[in-house]
């Protein structure tokens, strides 16, 4: 995935030993090279031969003779005119546009709360970790309950409205999508929440205290010593967030299905759908093919980006 | 340029007291050294003019001001940290800027500041790099700028110099007493290193365990030290302390240094006799003499090129002298100290304060 990330560093000058351990080297690593061959380079490769074919399990062909339904590019033009496809991405897209600034406002916000000491912190900061903890199934379930039209929520809303709230959170389109972003932010918020602290605390306590003597408000030493100085933190924890929650699956497809409809379909459940429903696999590998290099593009990105922040902060 | 006021200060933490009924008086101006081994209360003095702690009993007054209550923001006070906190991921002038910038200081005046700030610290051609692996000295005067661009009264120096190995040390003190001249501010420096306080200070105030000990001049200190501490803490090695008690002679009172033998007589008129008293005298003035003296063994010869370090005396009680470096003693050999009677100081045995005062 981060293969165009890796530096291609120059080459030594050779020497002789130097040739030799390299000899070495390679005959050591050998066993482990094939593992990774076999296990990351063999299925892409395998991946990229299926998205050029119309294979299917149910043509009663063996995978390697996919050749025999060799269709070119079909898959990736067909991939062009696909609308469920595209709105999968695009509403991937809308779920990551809300639920990762949400944990990165909702995450620092409590990492700023949590870096002065106060009674009780060690047992909150316990308390809020939790949600990370959980299995994302089963924080799909837990909140597949919390939404149903007579769960807790409603009863909550019943309570506060004074008459019985009836909403039927998970098979409206809109509410459905509400509810799954809802449960994504409570479950990753702590994430983003353990990484910003961590960075919040390495902010040297000097700057702030100098900052200070030299009249900066609060606001004004959080934008100009704070943030900048947790500007690789913040890079981190953002990429770690959008390459996840582009690949959520767990909790939307037991909450929803995706559904209603395809009202919170992701990109996710749309490939496990097509794959395991319909048994189109020469289109899901196209699918899947074109997902795994825009995936490792914006990551590529990132890291560049993370490299050179971390140049010139220092 | 204000005068700071430290009156009846106390600070204590939990049952923890690191600062006990603190009067001090620094004029307008001056440049005082608290001087103390760590724990002493010196950097707790120092954090409370800062603003940083609040007092626990007592008042501090800039001028006239009271300062209860005042935001360290607020105080005009500047602060150089130990570790010179500079704000690493910004250039040097935006370093310069901060305050000014923070405070909400016009564009073209912060400018002209930052250029003037500059020119005078000799900052102009690093003006635009980043702060980040500046050589120490330039940090140094970085930090001194980005305090001193605010015009602050007060100046506090925490240990400025405790980072930097000991030849750069000599030029950087020299360079910061050469700026303090030029600001002309009220600079409080706080540090354990006796010959920074010796070297740079109008005055130095000695404290220890919570406790302001002495202020006086560098000299006056050095000379006249109010107590046992003061005097075994200053001074490269210290004073030699021994033991003794008050002893009438026909020459006079003199003191009873027990194995060491009795003392000429003591210069001070009007102590009672055989009473316990701490006998005193700095390592360089006392000579080797053939006649009359305090008689004691070499225990060790410390050779340091210029000087010869003697060190004397018995497993209770040892003494330094400071002699020509080419002092014909060995080890083992038994020697006689003479000591001029102006130069010895006497201390009482039980509350450690000094008995004599210069004459």
């Amino acid at each position: 995935m981060t293969a165009a990330a890796i530096d291609t560093s120059p080459t030594p000058i050779e020497h002789e030993d130097v040739r030799d351990s390299r000899k070495l080297g390679f005959w050591l690593t050998l066993p482990a090279q094939l593992l990774v061959l076999f296990i990351a380079v063999f299925p892409i490769l395998m991946q990229v031969y299926i998205s050029l074919t119309d294979w299917s399990p149910l043509d009663g062909i063996d995978w390697w003779q996919a050749h025999q339904l060799w269709n070119s590019f079909a898959n990736y033009t067909d991939l062009l005119d696909d609308d469920r496809f595209w709105s999968a991405l695009g509403r991937t897209a809308l779920v990551m546009a809300i639920c990762v600034p949400c944990e990165f406002l909702l995450g620092l916000g409590l990492a700023i709360l949590f870096v002065d000491n106060f009674p009780g912190r060690r047992f909150l900061y316990s308390v809020l970790l939790v949600p990370m903890m959980v299995v994302p199934a089963v924080a799909g379930y837990m909140f597949f309950m919390l939404f149903q039209s007579g769960g807790p929520v409603n009863d909550l809303l019943s309570f506060f409205a004074g008459s019985p709230v009836r909403i039927a959170w998970l098979s409206d389109p809109n509410l459905a999508l509400f509810a799954v972003i809802v449960s994504d932010v409570w479950q990753w918020t702590p994430l983003m929440f353990l990484i910003l602290l961590a960075g919040l605390v390495g902010v040297p306590e000097d700057q702030l205290r100098a900052a200070t003597l030299l009249g900066a408000s609060w606001t004004t030493r959080f934008v100009t010593i704070v943030l900048p100085r947790m500007k690789t933190i913040i890079i981190i924890a953002l990429a770690i967030r959008v390459i996840e929650n582009f690949k959520v699956f767990d909790n939307f497809y037991i909450m929803t299905g995706g559904g209603p409809g395809v009202a919170t379909e992701t990109i996710s459940i749309y490939i496990y759908k097509v794959t395991q429903q319909e048994l189109i696999w020469g289109y899901v590998a196209a699918v899947a093919l074109v997902i795994l290099i825009t995936l490792s593009i914006v990551s590529a990105y990132a890291i560049k980006r993370m490299s050179q922040s971390r140049e010139t902060s220092q | 340029m204000t005068a700071i006021h430290l009156e009846n200060l106390s600070k204590s933490f939990g049952s923890f007291t690191a600062l006990k009924d603190m009067n001090l008086e620094i004029a307008d101006g001056e440049f005082v050294a608290l001087l103390g081994p760590s724990g002493c209360g010196k950097s707790t003095t120092m954090n409370m003019i800062s603003g940083l702690l609040d007092p626990s009993e007592g008042s501090i007054r800039f001028g006239d001001r009271d300062m209860r209550g005042v935001p360290m923001g607020k105080r005009g006070v500047g602060f150089v940290f130990q570790n010179y906190a500079i704000f690493t991921h910004m250039s040097v002038y935006d370093n310069l800027a901060y305050g000014l910038k923070a405070t909400g200081v016009a564009r073209s005046e912060r400018d002209r500041r930052v250029k003037d700030m500059a020119e005078f610290l000799h900052l102009t051609p690093m003006l635009n790099k980043p702060s980040a692996g500046l050589s120490v000295n330039i940090l140094q005067r970085l930090a001194i700028g980005r305090s001193a661009i605010m015009e602050p009264a007060i100046f506090l120096l925490d240990e400025p110099l405790s980072n930097v190995d000991a030849a750069f040390r000599a030029v950087m003190r020299t360079e910061l007493k050469h700026l303090q001249r030029q600001f002309r501010q009220t600079m409080v420096y706080v540090t354990h290193d006796q010959l920074e306080a010796m070297t740079m200070a109008d005055r130095i105030a000695v404290m220890d365990h919570g406790k302001l000990l002495q202020v006086g001049t560098p000299i006056d200190v050095y000379n006249n030290p109010s107590n046992v501490f003061v005097a075994g803490f200053l001074g490269s090695p210290g004073m030699n302390l021994l033991p003794g008690r008050t002893i009438a002679a026909p020459a006079g009172l003199c003191a009873d240094l027990g194995s060491f033998g009795i003392s000429a007589p003591l210069p001070v008129a009007g102590l009672s006799e055989d009473r316990a008293i701490v006998y005193g005298f700095r390592p360089e003035h006392c000579e080797l003499t053939s006649g009359e003296g305090i008689r004691l063994p070499v225990t060790f010869v410390e050779r340091i090129g210029a000087r010869t370090i003697l060190h004397m005396g018995n497993k209770e009680t040892s003494l330094r002298g400071v002699f020509d470096n080419d002092v014909p003693v060995r080890t083992g050999e038994n020697v006689t100290l003479s000591i001029d009677p102006a130069n010895i100081r006497l201390f009482d045995a039980k509350t450690g304060d000094a008995l004599t005062e210069a004459r």
